[in-house]
């Protein structure tokens, strides 16, 4: 018998507002601990908590790029709970009526993930754990956080995977996150089950808490998902219960059962007054929003003629699909400009920051021409490969590269000369080609390019050799 | 209904450790409380009106620029312990 995976999701990105939810210290990642702290941050009694306007104007774009509906009444209620990293003993958060809801994000597939909600609310301290001791550092205690709660809509781990990646990418684009996994800024709880295919009724489900790596959130998913048919294959039953993945033994262990339920009695945080979005606010929020990815891509396929595949790539990094669209500017063939970014420029980019950077040493005018001279056969593909190599190294314009020399290209009689003088000399090749190795011809072509220091016309060349050699 | 196991879990949750004669009391205590809460429910008229934005004041924000965070030697000046610039999770002491 046959298991479906079923799964929800709830993913904590944190705001890339220059200050904390509710006081002025920044929210600037790491610096020494416990300074960037004020005693709203460290939960002194007495303090007033202020809510920043920017959190909600950001959470409200989040709301509006998911498709969610947003509330015109909203508050802020306390999360009770015991534990150093909250020095008040409640997280101030939304209980029952959160900022944006009933969204939804769709896939690849078509299939839409359905957003419940999107709440605002301030993040816990960092717990370090040293020598048997444990300490605390207050500095990320009040960065902003929005948690999105899907439906429990996935069925396979892919699905989870491109929904990450696709909420990430949103949240780039409409820049209310850096989104930086590796830096704790997107962290995801997995709600998993398992049920037989044709059961309508969920099962029982596990939390697996606080993962920020996408193979990690993989890899616990599938342990977890092969570890609750095994319970069940064996007769046994599913406790629900909360569970941490351990990425040493790529294992999932238990936190705590049901029994232990968190209890958090939300009440409505009295310092805390009423926020109210009036939906002229809403709608220029709305106006604001910049294109999103998914629009992005539609268009870069339609418009631009490109394949899909290049167009995900290039709409995958928002600087790089800028790039594109700039260097694209009167040029007929733009999967030529794509080529080019995609191959040669993010040969140069290793990883998948470099990527996002896009730092590299020429404006995308620079490309631009290079291509209008391939496109008008003023240069060669193989010039225009050394040329552009020679750009990025160097950063310099085409100019200093390309001479009048090369924009005259060769003579018909002189290259005429060059593949007699390639033929004689590649006596070798000639025969194999003759032979019937096609693949011989090119290093044929190959002398040639030396010679005329890729300055040839390919394909006039290849025609004036075969004439020769027939 | 308030039970004996209620008032135990509020007592848990509260971090109160009560003693087993007192929770009769507690237990009448908390059930005339929760009676009191329910005559007033009976007494609102409309289920939607709003009781905890008495004030009347909507969105006190603060903008969004950066105010330069207190010195760490102030903020770490009462506690406990700790060393490096962190405070210490006191360990809890076993009885």
């Amino acid at each position: 018998m046959s298991y479906e995976l079923v799964a929800g999701l709830e993913t904590h990105i944190e705001l890339s507002t220059k200050t904390k939810i509710f006081c002025n210290c920044t929210t600037e990642f790491g610096g020494e601990p416990n300074t960037h702290c004020c005693p709203i941050c460290i939960g002194l009694p007495g303090t007033l908590p202020k809510l920043n306007k920017n959190v909600v104007k950001y959470a409200v774009k989040a709301g509006l790029a998911t498709n969610c509906s947003i509330r015109n009444i909203s508050k802020m209620d306390r999360k009770n709970y015991v534990y150093p990293d909250l020095p008040k003993a409640y997280q101030i958060s939304q209980f029952d009526k959160p900022l944006c809801e009933n969204g939804y994000i769709s896939l690849s597939t078509g299939k839409n993930i359905n957003i419940t909600r999107i709440h605002i609310e301030e993040d816990a301290g960092k717990l370090v754990h040293q020598r048997g001791d444990t300490y605390i550092d207050y500095n990320r205690g009040g960065v902003p956080l929005v948690e999105i709660v899907t439906e429990p809509d996935f069925r396979s781990i892919d699905e989870v995977v491109e929904y990450i990646e696709k909420l990430r990418l949103i949240m780039k684009y409409i820049g209310v996150s850096d989104v930086k996994m590796q830096e704790g800024s997107l962290r995801c709880d997995v709600n998993i089950s398992v049920r037989k295919y044709g059961d309508n009724d969920l099962g029982i489900r596990t939390e697996i808490k606080n993962m920020n790596s996408l193979s990690f959130i993989a890899k616990a998913m599938e342990y977890e998902f092969n570890r609750q048919i095994d319970i069940i294959e064996n007769g046994g039953i599913i406790e629900q219960e909360t569970r941490r993945y351990n990425s040493d033994l790529n294992i999932t262990e238990s936190m705590r059962k049901k029994e232990d339920a968190d209890d958090y009695r939300y009440f409505r945080d009295p310092d805390l007054v009423t926020i109210s979005i009036m939906d002229e606010q809403i709608q220029q929020i709305k106006n604001e929003l910049p294109e999103l990815p998914s629009v992005k891509l539609k268009r870069f396929v339609e418009d631009y003629n490109l394949p899909i595949q290049d167009a995900e790539l290039l709409v995958k990094y928002k600087k790089v699909a800028e790039y594109f669209e700039e260097a694209c500017i009167k040029i007929e063939n733009h999967k030529v400009v794509s080529n080019f970014i995609l191959s040669q420029i993010f040969r140069t980019l290793s990883t998948e920051t470099e990527k996002e950077d896009f730092n590299i040493l020429i404006p995308p005018s620079y490309l631009n021409e290079l291509v209008k001279l391939t496109e008008t056969k003023k240069i060669n593909s193989s010039l225009a490969r050394i040329t552009l190599e020679k750009m990025l190294e160097t950063g310099k314009p085409l100019s200093e590269f390309i001479t009048e020399k090369h924009l005259q290209g060769i003579d018909e009689n002189t290259l005429k000369s060059i593949c007699e003088k390639a033929v004689l000399a590649n006596e070798k090749a000639v025969n194999e080609y003759l032979n019937g190795k096609e693949k011989a011809f090119g290093s044929i072509i190959g002398y040639i390019m030396k010679e005329t220091k890729g300055n040839a016309d390919a394909a006039l060349a290849t025609e004036i050799i075969k004439t020769i050699i027939s | 209904m308030i039970t004996r196991d209620d008032i135990l879990k509020i007592a848990k949750l509260s971090k109160l450790s009560i003693e087993d004669e007192e929770i009769e009391a507690l237990t009448k205590d908390m059930a005339e409380i929760i009676q009191f809460a329910d005559t007033i429910n009976t007494a609102v008229e409309d289920e939607n009106m709003e009781f905890d934005n008495i004030s009347n004041i909507i969105n006190a924000f603060h903008e969004d620029e950066v105010i330069e965070s207190f010195d760490s030697d102030l903020i770490l000046k009462n506690r406990d312990g700790g060393e490096d610039g962190y405070f210490l999770v006191k360990r809890r002491s076993v009885n």
